[in-house]
């Protein structure tokens, strides 16, 4: 407890994904006003990018309506899209933070129509999945879009194609001349909300991700099996379209390696499991296995994993694969030695997904929020507020759990309680 | 000589398990291995191994010291170094199994003692401690004629044409054994080390 009164009562929440718009949410709700900061030109985050959610295998879409309703009712909150904090100033209480904004060239008046898309040419690569298909240089960015609006490409702006695009727009929401913007701004406490992103599988060389079409990494397989993915849904081999029925999920693929990230990304095991549900659930005859160091599924989670153990298409194989080797018809061969059997195994499947870590994603020089941790988490001491996969690898419950903890924080830090 | 390690007598002791971690070369990285498998995964020659190095691994903090020493799996190692390089817990297998097995030589286990490596290791450095140089007939026909007098014709015989083919191309000279200049303080050196060694033994 400081004597110090804070000279301001906004919390500014960086970044827009599950744990920032339940940090804004909450502390809007609870009578403060709030500013949120969101890289991408939508909220929603990694968690918008998943399939289903586990254990019990629910559409994020549907918690992510019921959160941007809430956003929409609230007067409270002030949202800034394709925005990032380049410039911390003060402490808390009292900070000035530097805001930088990417031009849209799309003004708030876009109907999200469409029009725009239809002439548009230019194919850019997907960053919503993981460019594994691309979109038009007139894009939405996806289906559950907030703000609902279009993103044109800087690729096209001062060529013909942009002056098409612009023409097409029936209501003039199209705006070339967008510089985006700098500006400052008062707050009183910041939550760090800047999630994760996968850890990259071109890394991991003895596992051959870049080399062979049919690895793919965990979160490439979520937008395989979503019903607005880059298949519509349907779980097929990259190199061939052909429906998979050996599949290898191999666990701890830059986890728990001192080689890559040193540390346990929790998350990965029953996404895994989630993964082998997804496969089971579309391809009767699949036969899926599930490479292994520790299975860790805590508490409520057992049960999924219980549930998946008594499935006999379902194997759970005790073995960290050392490496994947090129086979006949692209089939990747997972080699390694069965840690219980002591048997050295060469197995060929049509499809492998690699279970690639969380790492976390930080904005600008990294280190604005003050304090980390040893592997670049936000770390939650004295002025700085993390929430959510910021501060360390979390699932989407975790996460809500965090970022409620870290509204809780940051009101008692603009309120003059906890300073 | 090295101390003899301690034999354990008991269930869950731990005496050879903490003695390897102090005394073996990458000893103190082993009590981080999290038996994972991806070192005996990356084998090239794990099936000729008795036991695999994740295996052999676990034996040691099992207590089981007569079966790791008395097992084949140090001296077939090849030093690929794969199993170093992918160990997630940056465990030094090579390094361990190479550090293994010369504590296996030193007390006296057959199956480290009368291997093809370690034959050849005496040879080299009986040549390396006399001339300061490796002669390779000599560290040849020592290593052929370890394995008694009628095995070591055989072996020579069966690579005399490689012989022939080095003196041809000068890789191989006649005549009398290279030597080092200064022997009198390279065995003053080697001295100096022994004494070194001994005084970390006890």
């Amino acid at each position: 407890m400081t004597d110090k009164q804070p000279q301001s009562r906004t919390i500014m929440v960086v970044g827009g994904g599950i744990a920032g718009i339940t940090a804004a949410v909450e502390a809007a709700e609870a009578g403060y006003d709030v500013v949120m900061v969101e890289k991408s030109p939508t909220l929603g985050g990694r968690v918008a990018q998943m399939n289903r959610y586990f254990p019990k295998l629910c559409h994020p879409t549907c918690g992510l309506e019921i959160n941007y309703q809430r956003i929409k009712t609230s007067k409270r909150i002030n949202l800034f899209t394709l925005s990032t904090v380049a410039a911390v100033k003060g402490s808390a209480g009292a900070y000035t933070v530097t805001v930088k904004t990417e031009p849209r060239f799309v003004k708030p008046n876009c109907t999200a129509c469409g029009d725009c898309a239809q002439v548009a040419e230019t194919a850019i690569a997907d960053p919503f999945n993981y460019g594994m298909k691309t979109v038009k240089a007139a894009w939405l960015p996806h289906t559950m879009a907030f703000p609902m609006r279009y993103v044109v490409a800087p690729e096209v702006v001062r060529t013909p194609e942009g002056e098409r695009i612009k023409a097409a727009c029936k209501i003039g929401a199209v705006d070339l001349d967008d510089q985006g913007a700098s500006f400052d701004l008062e707050v009183g406490a910041i939550v760090w909300a800047t999630g994760w992103k996968p850890y990259p599988a071109a890394n991991l060389t003895a596992y051959r991700w870049a080399e062979l079409p049919n690895v793919i990494t965990n979160v490439e397989m979520e937008r395989l099996a979503s019903p607005d993915g880059p298949t519509g849904g349907r779980i097929v081999r990259p190199s061939d379209g052909a429906v998979p029925k050996r599949v290898a999920l191999i666990q701890c693929a830059g986890s728990r390696d001192l080689n890559h990230l040193g540390y346990c990304s929790r998350i990965c095991c029953l996404a895994s499991m989630k993964h082998a549900a997804y496969v089971r659930e579309q391809v009767a005859e699949a036969e899926v296995d599930v490479y292994y160091i520790d299975l860790r599924a805590h508490d409520k989670l057992e049960s999924f994993m219980r549930r998946l153990k008594a499935d006999p298409q379902v194997r759970f194989v005790k073995s960290k694969p050392a490496r994947i080797e090129a086979g006949a018809e692209d089939n990747p061969v997972v080699c390694g030695e069965n840690t219980l059997t002591r048997d050295v195994y060469a197995q060929p499947y049509d499809l492998v997904v690699l279970a690639t870590g969380m790492q976390a994603s930080v904005e600008g020089d990294g280190r604005l929020a003050g304090s980390y941790d040893d592997y670049g988490f936000v770390f939650t001491e004295g002025e700085t507020i993390g929430a959510g996969v910021a501060s360390g690898p979390l699932d989407v419950s975790m996460s809500v759990q965090s970022a409620t903890a870290a509204a809780c924080k940051a009101i008692q830090v603009v309120s003059g309680v906890r300073g | 000589m090295n101390a003899l390690s301690p034999t354990p007598t008991k269930k869950y002791d731990l005496s050879f398990a903490r003695w390897v971690y102090r005394n073996v070369d990458g000893g103190d990285r082993l009590a981080l291995c999290m038996q994972c498998g991806t070192c005996s995964g990356s084998c090239p020659i794990g099936a000729q191994m008795d036991f695999g190095p994740r295996k052999l691994f676990m034996m040691i903090r099992a207590g089981m010291k007569e079966e790791v020493l008395s097992s084949n799996s140090m001296a077939a190692c090849v030093s690929c170094y794969n199993c170093v390089v992918r160990c997630p817990r940056k465990v030094p297998v090579k390094y361990i199994l190479q550090s293994l097995f010369t504590v296996a030589v030193r007390e006296g286990y057959a199956q480290s003692v009368d291997s093809d490596n370690a034959r050849f290791a005496r040879a080299f450095w009986w040549s390396a401690a006399k001339f300061g140089r490796t002669d390779e007939r000599l560290v040849t026909a020592r290593f052929y004629f370890s394995y008694g007098l009628s095995a070591g014709f055989k072996k020579s015989m069966a690579n005399l044409a490689i012989a022939k083919g080095m003196v041809k191309a000068k890789r191989m000279h006649l005549g009398l054994p290279h030597t080092c200049k200064n022997a009198g303080e390279l065995r003053k050196i080697l001295a100096k080390a022994a004494e070194i060694e001994a005084r970390h033994a006890t």
